[in-house]
């Protein structure tokens, strides 16, 4: 497997490579094509930066606000991972508000409440998301603001690897500055709640919703389901309970006992723990025996 | 793009199942308990159950065989055994802490006894896996002969402790519902911990580096471990959540499992704490909080300059983790 893994690493990492005959042009954001096409501006903006700074204290000053503001906007466009569960925001799908105010009425009060209820769900989702996405801003602004700060004055030369190494990784060492300062901040924390509180009020009602319809079309339902579950478990748990008290009663056990089920909590998803199946025939009757005989007499 | 390169990087991965030789010697639903082969010499005496977190699989303790703690723990004669709690599925939304610990924690424990004809045995438990540990020594004290944790929260309100921070106002009953937790989910909530390094610089610095066989494929299977992250059972973690990370029970000496007082302060054995300086997920005050919970314990904690995923596979983790747990367990 090894080998394997190391020809193709290979092949792989040749399709990166200048001219390679596989690599298309615009490689559709598989694996490390973002990584790679934001190299390749940040190497630009490094070089503009290290051009710059040989310039004299003016031209580096301006070069370096030039470098934070490059990085500021390059990140500002990432989605953060707080909301990659939610896509583009649920909120922008909502009807407007004015909709959500209707008086419930007649007999489709129920279905018209939780549609407003999923409204007012998602457009506190999309307010959590704006909230969120103001303070990723705000950690950005401060992580190029400190990322300037840092920058040598007397940064010249040419935009070799070593250079760009180390530009990229101070940046990433202020911008994780940054982001933990605003994470562990209280408006992070409200936000970040709210986006999971009101996320699932809104699953709540959508998945109430289907319910609902699946019922119509008698559909088994989640709900069912997890009632024959909760069933299943309760029964389990008495049998637990009865299998204990058992073997309290009849202490002269076997050593083995325990082996197979130790504190007899077995479940009924572990098919040993279950009782055989009656396989052998069962016994005939009186009738049956001497019809048999007679048959056999003949 | 050609398809090489999609299949290369999904080619690139690595079986799930850990490097060194196990054999399954009990099961019980999803649950696997193995056992592993000896390869060196055994130093006798008690077995040794590595526990491990639901969060993520157990085989980064098993990496690969210049990066396996269990390993470690075989060269030093130990008797390993481990458990893989397996992947939740719909069916087992309702499955408890009290059925994590109590019945398949338990039952592990009690197999392992009955093997080896003993009434204690040694238990490493691993981050949530170290939790899971110290509760159930403080339910059965008689069976744990030394409790070693490593990596594990016990107070989950420090400062540094942004996870908690962040679950503090969520309506954990809300959220979780009737069924489980996405894995992928947690992941998200994990990368939001440090985005920067986890979404982005990690994967400029491979493809900064001299491709480097070993590092790639070790790059390829801890990425792997990452994100082959279980679906979480909803009444376990709707529990853990609210028990640990917004109650902190613990340090309130306030837990309870299936109704039973998890008693720390009245744990007499020796437990060894092994903390991480740099660890992100689990604060080291976190971890370091135990000491003021397990009474008048023979209590050694050992701090190592190394990070929550470094504590498992780093080289230095190599050389000192495994070293450290069988000489603390050799003069007890």
């Amino acid at each position: 497997m090894a080998d394997d893994l190391w020809r193709q690493w290979q092949a792989f990492a040749a399709l990166w490579a200048p001219g390679a005959p596989g690599r298309a042009a615009g490689d559709g954001g598989f694996g490390f094509a973002p990584f790679i096409d934001a190299a390749g501006r940040f190497k630009a903006a490094a070089q503009s930066l290290l051009d710059g700074a040989a310039g004299g204290p003016a031209a580096a000053a301006q070069a370096a606000q030039n470098f934070s503001d490059f990085l500021r906007d390059e990140f500002a466009g990432a989605r953060p991972p707080w909301n990659a569960g939610f896509g583009p925001g649920i909120g922008a799908a909502a009807p407007d508000s004015s909709w959500s105010e209707w008086p419930a009425l007649g007999p489709m009060r129920e279905h018209q409440l939780r549609w407003q209820r999923m409204s007012e769900a998602a457009r506190r989702i999309d307010d959590a998301q704006r909230r969120l996405q103001r303070l990723w801003s705000d950690a950005l602004r401060q992580a190029a603001a400190d990322f300037a700060a840092r920058l040598q004055p007397s940064a010249s030369g040419a935009a070799d690897a070593e250079a760009l190494r180390k530009l990229y990784d101070t940046w990433i060492d202020c911008a994780e500055d940054a982001y933990a300062r605003i994470a562990h901040s209280e408006d992070f924390c409200n936000a970040q709640a709210e986006l999971v509180n009101a996320g699932s009020q809104w699953r709540q009602e959508l998945q109430a919703g289907i319910e609902h319809w699946a019922k119509l079309l008698d559909l088994p339902t989640r709900s069912e389901i997890n009632t024959l579950a909760l069933r299943l478990k309760s029964i389990e748990q008495q049998l637990r309970a009865a299998t204990a008290a058992a073997r309290i009663a009849t202490p002269a056990a076997p050593a083995a006992a325990p082996a197979a089920r130790p504190a007899a909590r077995a479940t009924a998803s572990e098919p040993k723990a279950r009782p055989k199946p009656r396989v052998a025939p069962r016994k005939p009757s009186p009738a049956r025996r001497r019809n048999a005989r007679r048959k056999a007499k003949r | 793009m050609s398809g090489a390169g999609p299949s290369a990087a999904a080619a690139a991965s690595h079986g799930a199942s850990g490097c060194s030789q196990k054999e399954l010697v009990w099961q019980s639903g999803k649950l696997r308990l193995y056992r592993y082969r000896p390869i060196a010499r055994p130093a006798g005496g008690v077995p040794l159950l590595i526990v491990y977190a639901l969060v993520n699989r157990p085989y980064m303790m098993d990496l690969q065989e210049d990066r396996s703690l269990i390993r470690g723990l075989l060269a030093a004669g130990l008797d390993v055994y481990l458990i893989d709690w397996g992947y939740p599925d719909g069916a087992d939304r309702f499955t408890t802490l009290a059925d994590y610990i109590e019945d398949y924690l338990a039952g592990c424990v009690e197999r392992i006894l009955l093997t080896h004809r003993l009434d204690a045995l040694n238990l490493l438990g691993v981050c949530q896996g170290g939790v899971f540990s110290l509760c159930y020594a403080g339910l059965h004290p008689r069976r744990v002969r030394n409790l070693i944790t490593m990596v594990t929260p016990v107070d989950f309100h420090t400062p540094a402790d942004l996870l908690s921070k962040w679950v503090s106002k969520i309506d954990v009953a809300a959220w979780v519902g009737e069924g489980n937790v996405s894995g992928d989910a947690l992941n998200q909530l994990f990368l939001s911990l440090m985005p920067f390094r986890l979404t982005q610089q990690k994967y400029v610095d491979l493809l900064a580096g001299i491709p480097d066989r070993a590092l790639i494929e070790n790059f390829v299977r801890v990425e792997q471990w990452i994100f082959d992250s279980p679906d979480q059972a909803g009444a376990a973690f709707g529990e853990f959540v609210l028990w640990f990370y917004q109650e902190n029970r613990l340090m309130q000496d306030r837990l309870e499992i299936a109704g039973r007082k998890v008693r720390l302060r009245e744990l007499h054995l020796p437990v060894l704490n092994l903390i991480g300086k740099r660890d992100h997920l689990v604060p080291p005050a976190a971890s370091a909080a135990l000491q003021g919970l397990v009474g008048d314990a023979d209590y050694t904690a050992l701090e190592f300059d190394l990070g929550h995923i470094g504590m498992y596979i780093s080289a230095r983790a190599q050389r000192e983790v495994p070293a450290a747990i069988a000489g603390w367990l050799a003069t007890r």
